[in-house]
């Protein structure tokens, strides 16, 4: 889908939540994944971030979400330095989505959900009623209210990402940091799990950063594309531009022509959620 | 925080306390002890003059061991940290013990044994470290190492030492409330508090760390500081508790275990209903290791460890 034809990229809509990256360094573990990344990703954009294993996609949301250091180069969110804002100011603007949290006790899928308010609150204190009105809200728009007292440990991989996404909700970020939301979910909780991030995004207008392998649903889903290489982004703008056979064989050394192996990505055949906003 | 469950663990440790009065080598009856009147009534005031520091050592060190074994617990996001176990109980001792052997007052022993407990943490997590992040079966490994470490410089000692200094090192070893005395009961108190206080007022912080340090980073937490900060804080309490009453081991894997499957995960009831649970088995512990061999007594970290051996087998083999 081209960018013109998206209702949500068309600029003005939003004008706070927008990143700009020059020259990203940073090292995940003690190899460098980021080496000199540029990206710039405006306000209320969907951008899909694509690349091969270990091309700096998580490190790229990582360092977003204040998770790993910058460690040389610039980050701009709103024209200010990423590095120089307070941490709880920018929590409260940027929401983390990890790819998946391994829970090792017991919590409520709601309380996980007040996570998201905990850079609100005064010093990490206790949610007031308003948090917990607000948590509620966010997981009746992503259908998971009735999971709100479960044990979030026991809820199925899709059940958590939604839970995961009404934190972000709740957090009222203006920017979502997906981390390959839909890998290892079946067709129908992907399909789920789509619907209510397309419906959610919808109503807030959030700038949404999405880490993913699929390739189709980058095309479909997103405004604008990052194609990454070791570290670096060897191709950005919007989708239809970047999408092409002979960027994505330099992105992942595959063939990606009508003519390549029967199991090439072109050809894979996914459900397409029936994005109406 | 549920201020029904904290008072229910007031009550439970009050019972303890009250349980401790009573038993031991002689038994006292509440009547005795209340009137303190005549023969026995004096036998009474002099027991419980003896017994009272001890219950109150035996509750703040059970208390401090617990707390610091539910922060490392969320700290490190696993349920088998516990300041005997890391190390830092050793690293204490250690400490303590070569304050003595120094031959410094024991006024100091508690600032040894914090000294000792917060290098071995550091030692520990130094050890644990990988490409910038601790990795947790390597924490435990590490912990089994400085053990290994300390015990055979609290065996060295013990085998050069002689008289004394001996029985002190001994005392190190394998944890005993025998020695207490109101003083310190006193000295021990102002740690246990500041350890406390610093542990319970990051509780919510450790809430999001006990999902993970990246969802804690995430959040707006400044997760180095924290760390820095629940680590120096568990090494004080650990330290205080060491320097007094010697090695007793898994309380802080016992006590948070036990009270995060009555009240929840959440760290703001969990911190202090553990301080108070942990104060409560010490005191009931002790009062058994007193009376099951009476006039001989079992020493309290045998007890400890009898308990808290199997129900360590037990979360390991449920650990994925």
């Amino acid at each position: 889908m081209a960018a013109a034809e998206d209702p949500l990229s068309a600029a003005g809509l939003q004008d706070a939540g927008w990143i700009e990256a020059r020259g990203l360094t940073a090292s995940y573990g003690s190899s460098p994944a980021l080496r000199g990344l540029d990206a710039s990703i405006g306000a209320g954009e969907v951008a899909a971030i694509l690349g091969e294993n270990g091309s700096g996609k998580s490190t790229l949301l990582k360092v977003l979400a204040r998770v790993l250091p910058i460690e040389g180069g610039v980050v701009r969110f709103d024209g200010k330095s990423l590095d120089a804002l307070p941490r709880r100011q920018t929590a409260r603007r940027i929401a983390y989505v990890p790819q998946s949290v391994d829970l090792v006790f017991p919590i409520r899928a709601l309380d996980l959900v007040l996570q998201g308010r905990a850079p609100h609150g005064r010093g990490f204190v206790a949610e007031s009623p308003g948090d917990r009105e607000r948590a509620m809200v966010a997981m009746r728009a992503c259908d998971v209210d009735a999971l709100a007292q479960r044990d979030a440990s026991a809820l199925s991989g899709g059940e958590r990402r939604r839970v995961f996404l009404a934190r972000a909700l709740a957090q009222e970020a203006e920017v979502w940091l997906l981390d390959e939301p839909t890998a290892g979910l079946d067709p129908r909780h992907r399909l789920e799990f789509l619907e209510t991030l397309w419906k959610v995004h919808g109503e807030r207008r959030t700038t949404v950063l999405l880490v993913t392998h699929e390739i189709p649903l980058a095309g479909d889903l997103a405004s604008r594309v990052l194609l990454l290489k070791q570290g670096r982004t060897i191709a950005q703008g919007p989708a239809a531009e970047v999408l092409t056979s002979e960027n994505l064989e330099r992105a992942f050394g595959a063939p990606f022509s009508t003519r390549g192996s029967r199991f090439e990505v072109h050809s894979a055949i996914l459900p397409r959620a029936s994005f109406e906003p | 925080m549920n201020a029904r469950i904290l008072v229910l663990g007031l009550l439970l440790l009050a019972l303890a306390c009250a349980l401790a009065f009573a038993v031991g080598g002689v038994h006292l009856s509440m009547a005795d002890l209340v009137s303190g009147t005549g023969a026995s009534g004096q036998t009474a005031r002099l027991l419980a003059s003896l017994r009272g520091p001890r219950i109150a050592l035996a509750a703040l060190v059970g208390g401090c061991l617990a707390l610091a074994g539910a922060a490392l617990q969320a700290l490190l996001k696993n349920p088998l940290a516990d300041p005997f176990l890391l190390g830092t109980s050793g690293g204490a001792a250690v400490g303590a013990a070569g304050a003595a052997l120094a031959g410094l007052s024991p006024l100091i022993s508690p600032a040894a044994a914090f000294l000792g407990a917060a290098a071995a943490s550091l030692a520990v997590a130094g050890l644990a470290r990988r490409g910038g992040r601790l990795d947790l079966q390597r924490l435990l490994l590490a912990g089994l190492i400085a053990n290994a470490f300390f015990s055979a410089l609290l065996l060295g000692a013990f085998s050069i030492a002689s008289g004394e200094a001996a029985r002190t090192m001994l005392f190190w070893m394998m944890g005993s409330l025998a020695d207490a005395t109101p003083a310190k009961v006193e000295t021990l108190f102002p740690y246990a508090a500041a350890g406390a206080a610093v542990l319970i007022a990051a509780s919510a912080r450790l809430n999001l760390f006990s999902v993970g340090e990246d969802n804690a980073a995430a959040l707006g937490v400044d997760t180095e500081r924290t760390k820095r900060v629940v680590f120096l804080a568990a090494s004080l309490l650990t330290g205080a508790a060491v320097a007094f009453a010697g090695v007793i081991g898994f309380v802080g894997l016992l006590v948070p275990h036990a009270v995060r499957t009555v009240c929840g995960n959440d760290q703001r009831t969990l911190l202090p209903v553990s301080f108070l649970a942990g104060a409560t088995l010490l005191v009931a512990a002790d009062a058994v290791s007193r009376a099951a061999l009476a006039p001989a007594e079992l020493p309290i970290g045998a007890l400890t460890a009898a308990l808290g051996a199997p129900l360590f087998a037990w979360l390991l083999l449920r650990t994925p």
